[in-house]
């Protein structure tokens, strides 16, 4: 436990810090925070619920426009803001992009739970590979229509309030990268203590058989609802923050982006190691530093470079990152190995 | 122990990579000033983004040997940094973080399209970065208060406006029936407002007004509704997969239509791609090469042309001379301001008035250029199957005259 606590104070100290001592990579930070909310909050589907959702990009996209909508609509007239041909120039004074976002923020997380409330009821009875397409189907769908939204910009997309003269030139970089570690650390405070409950056993029973689950007295139509709802909160909070820190808003490049962090939010988890807390951290951080990486010094072959990776993880790493360790190192994970049956069993085999 | 092996190559490269990418460049570094760009390698706008970094490097190349930037009485070279943004707004919104504040790039050029540079504005805005670009022309650029962003192109309302003033004043002054498709992008979607806005003032209808996806490969649908109604102007636009697909099915279905107005024809080498199938088409062009304008080191757009076919082996589409246009806005600006001062650079650029191969440039105060017309050429073809690009508006350059009504496919 106490080996624990130390882990944690040094996590958020080193994350406290973080900006200010690797002051250039600000804005990869962030998204950082932002990929391992999206990783963390689709494992409670994907990894311990057994529900493949390539859906939640909806509550991500859903969440950055509401944000950027909140924090334009409260002082300025939204239809004009969007407008492309508009004459009218609007700035925002600090207190209102301050104020507007805080709102956007609260607005963006809410109502895309409530959102996942009410498709969740609907969808949630669909399982395996008729989920999976389904919440495909939702992502791109909402793509499409967005972008023929006139008063979010529709295909001409939607820029979001630039940052205001406040606090020097390090600030805009500063004031997103709290936003979005803050998140995080809230996202992983929850996400922890509910896997701790019996919540996570249940999502557990859900994944492993959820007829037997279901036959033991189990609502699973209310837990999956619940859980898909937490996520969506979080997913919804990270694309406000999101939106802000891009600037730009496009309803199938950045908010409804399926084929990028649609797709990225999966394959982190799995990179990590889906169905546990720390895996979708690992993956989401090892996958950025590649990315990254790919993108300064394989410039016109990054994505060959990260399909490779994805095969030597596939390969080398079929239960991720965490899967691994715990193979490798299983008293680590407080399992207990006892060498004289291990050793039969091989010598049985 | 195969594993741990790559582990530890994997997490030597990270170091490594960390630790070499976290050397700044700075902007001037001996007799070199870096410019910092993101143009779109990869993804849909990648035919485009190759156009727009040719341009850039043509021009780099041309104004490095014919003596470089003389500031406070030193010469400088250009060089420049590129990324590819993968046509993904987020993504260049990143890269033009990166650039600044890792690579320490203090001066920007544009990106390919509206809806990147619309992302990357809001960045160098922040840090006070001038950024001259050369294909962002969406009006909304220019309306966000903005200081240090110019463009060097006419903004994209203005693309087809001249075609259904053209079309209108062929019928006889009468407003004319009007069906457009267009691209669910910043840029399309402009060009969108710029018809509306001409068809208000000439009293034309607009029969049909659809929206097509991103990554346009089919508008079929569009156009049987165009079969059945009849306009006398179909407008599409959709980068160069717009105009691609727009001529391809508009052959294949065998639509007629007095008037067909795109943009992109160049870009999407349609004259060479689909030969008789595109006559006719009347394209939107930033530039051509017939025009007469002329600068120093270009000359005019007939050397421009020919110097560019032998460096890339293809004629240059407009999108690689605008791009060409924008380093010698910042040449000029350099020596105008005499110094490396991002304000004064910026406050030079805003007092831009000069001539180059590619047109007059003169910035509003919201950054668009306001003294370039945009040109109407025509795919025209010859007996032989041989097309070529001619302009017919507006009539001060005129090289042919328009043909009008399109035949009909039944008699060509």
């Amino acid at each position: 436990m106490n080996k624990n606590l130390i882990l944690y104070a040094a996590i958020l100290i080193f994350g406290l810090a973080a900006p200010f001592l690797f002051s250039a990579f600000k804005v990869q930070l962030s998204i950082l925070c932002v990929l391992i909310i999206l990783a963390m909050t689709w494992n409670i589907q994907g990894g311990e619920m057994g529900y493949n959702s390539f859906g939640n990009i909806l509550f991500y996209g859903l969440g950055m426009y509401l944000c950027a909508s909140v924090q334009v609509g409260m002082f300025f007239p939204l239809a004009e803001w969007t407008e492309s041909g508009g004459e009218k120039t609007f700035v925002h004074t600090p207190a209102q992009f301050f104020q507007g976002f805080g709102v956007g923020l609260v607005v963006a997380a809410i109502v895309p739970a409530i959102v996942a409330g009410l498709i969740g009821y609907s969808i949630l009875g669909l399982r395996g590979h008729y989920f999976a397409i389904c919440t495909l189907g939702l992502g791109v769908a909402a793509g499409e229509i967005s972008g023929g939204i006139e008063i979010i910009g529709a295909g001409q997309g939607f820029t979001t309030p630039p940052f205001p003269n406040f606090g020097g030139l390090e600030a805009r970089g500063e004031f997103f990268y709290f936003c979005s570690f803050i998140s995080l650390v809230l996202t992983f405070i929850v996400v922890k203590s509910i896997y701790s409950t019996r919540f996570k056993l249940v999502l557990n029973a859900i994944r492993d058989n959820e007829d037997k689950a279901e036959a033991m007295g189990i609502q699973t139509m209310k837990y999956k609802i619940i859980g898909w709802m937490i996520s969506a909160f979080f997913c919804g909070l990270a694309g406000g923050i999101m939106g802000g820190l891009v600037g730009y808003i496009d309803s199938t490049d950045v908010a409804f982006d399926g084929r990028e962090m649609g797709v990225f939010m999966v394959l982190m988890a799995i990179l990590g190691g889906k169905g546990t807390l720390w895996g979708p951290i690992i993956g989401a951080s090892v996958f950025h530093i590649f990315k990254e990486g790919f993108w300064t010094f394989f410039l016109g072959w990054q994505y060959v470079a990260l399909g490779v990776l994805i095969v030597v993880i596939v390969i080398y790493f079929p239960e991720g990152i965490m899967g691994w360790l715990r193979e490798k190192y299983p008293e680590r994970f407080g399992e207990v190995v006892d060498e004289a049956d291990r050793k039969a069993q091989v010598e049985l085999k | 122990m195969k594993i741990k092996n790559i582990i530890i190559t994997f997490v030597s490269a990270i170091a490594l990579l960390l630790s070499t990418s976290a050397v700044s460049f700075a902007k001037v570094v001996g007799d070199k000033i870096v410019l910092g760009a993101a143009v779109s390698l990869t993804g849909k706008y990648s035919s485009n983004g190759v156009h727009t970094q040719n341009g850039y490097n043509m021009a780099v190349e041309r104004i490095n040997s014919m003596g470089g930037i003389k500031v406070g009485g030193k010469t400088y070279k250009f060089d420049i940094i590129y990324y590819d943004d993968e046509s993904n707004p987020k993504r260049a919104a990143q890269l033009a973080e990166r650039l600044i504040s890792q690579d320490g790039v203090e001066f920007m050029l544009g990106p390919y399209s509206s809806g990147l540079t619309k992302a990357m504005a809001p960045v160098t805005e922040k840090y006070g970065v001038p950024m001259v670009e050369a294909n962002g022309a969406s009006r909304s650029l220019f309306t966000k208060g903005y200081k240090y962003l110019f463009a060097v192109l006419a903004p994209a309302n203005l693309y087809l406006d001249v075609a259904i003033r053209t079309a209108v004043e062929l019928n006889g002054g009468k407003g004319v029936k009007i069906a457009q498709a267009f691209e669910q992008d910043a840029f399309s979607q402009d060009v969108r407002l710029g018809i509306l806005d001409a068809a208000k003032d000439t009293g034309s209808e607009i029969i049909i007004d659809d929206k097509l996806p991103k990554e346009l490969n089919d508008m079929a649908a569009t156009l049987v509704k165009v079969k059945q109604m009849k306009p006398d102007v179909l407008v599409v636009s959709g980068h160069t997969k717009g105009a691609l697909t727009a001529i391809r099915q508009i052959s294949e279905m065998k639509v007629d239509v007095p008037m067909l107005a795109m943009t992109h024809c160049d870009a999407a080498k349609l004259s060479k791609q689909h030969g008789k199938n595109s006559q006719y088409a009347l394209c939107a062009s930033q530039w051509h090469k017939t025009l007469t304008y002329k600068d120093k080191w270009f000359k005019d757009g007939m050397t421009y042309d020919a110097d560019f076919t032998k460096m890339f082996g293809y004629a240059p589409p407009y999108q690689a001379a605008e791009s060409s246009a924008a380093l010698l806005v910042f040449k000029d600006a350099f020596e105008r301001a005499n110094s490396f001062d991002q304000k004064k650079v910026r406050d030079a650029l805003a007092a831009t008035d000069m001539q180059t191969f590619y047109g007059n440039i003169k910035f509003a105060p919201g950054g668009q250029n306001v003294s370039k017309p945009m040109v109407l050429f025509q795919v025209m073809c010859d007996s032989a199957g041989k097309c070529e690009n001619k302009v017919v508006a507006p009539l001060k350059w005129a090289s042919a005259e328009l043909i009008h009504p399109i035949p009909k496919w039944s008699e060509r």
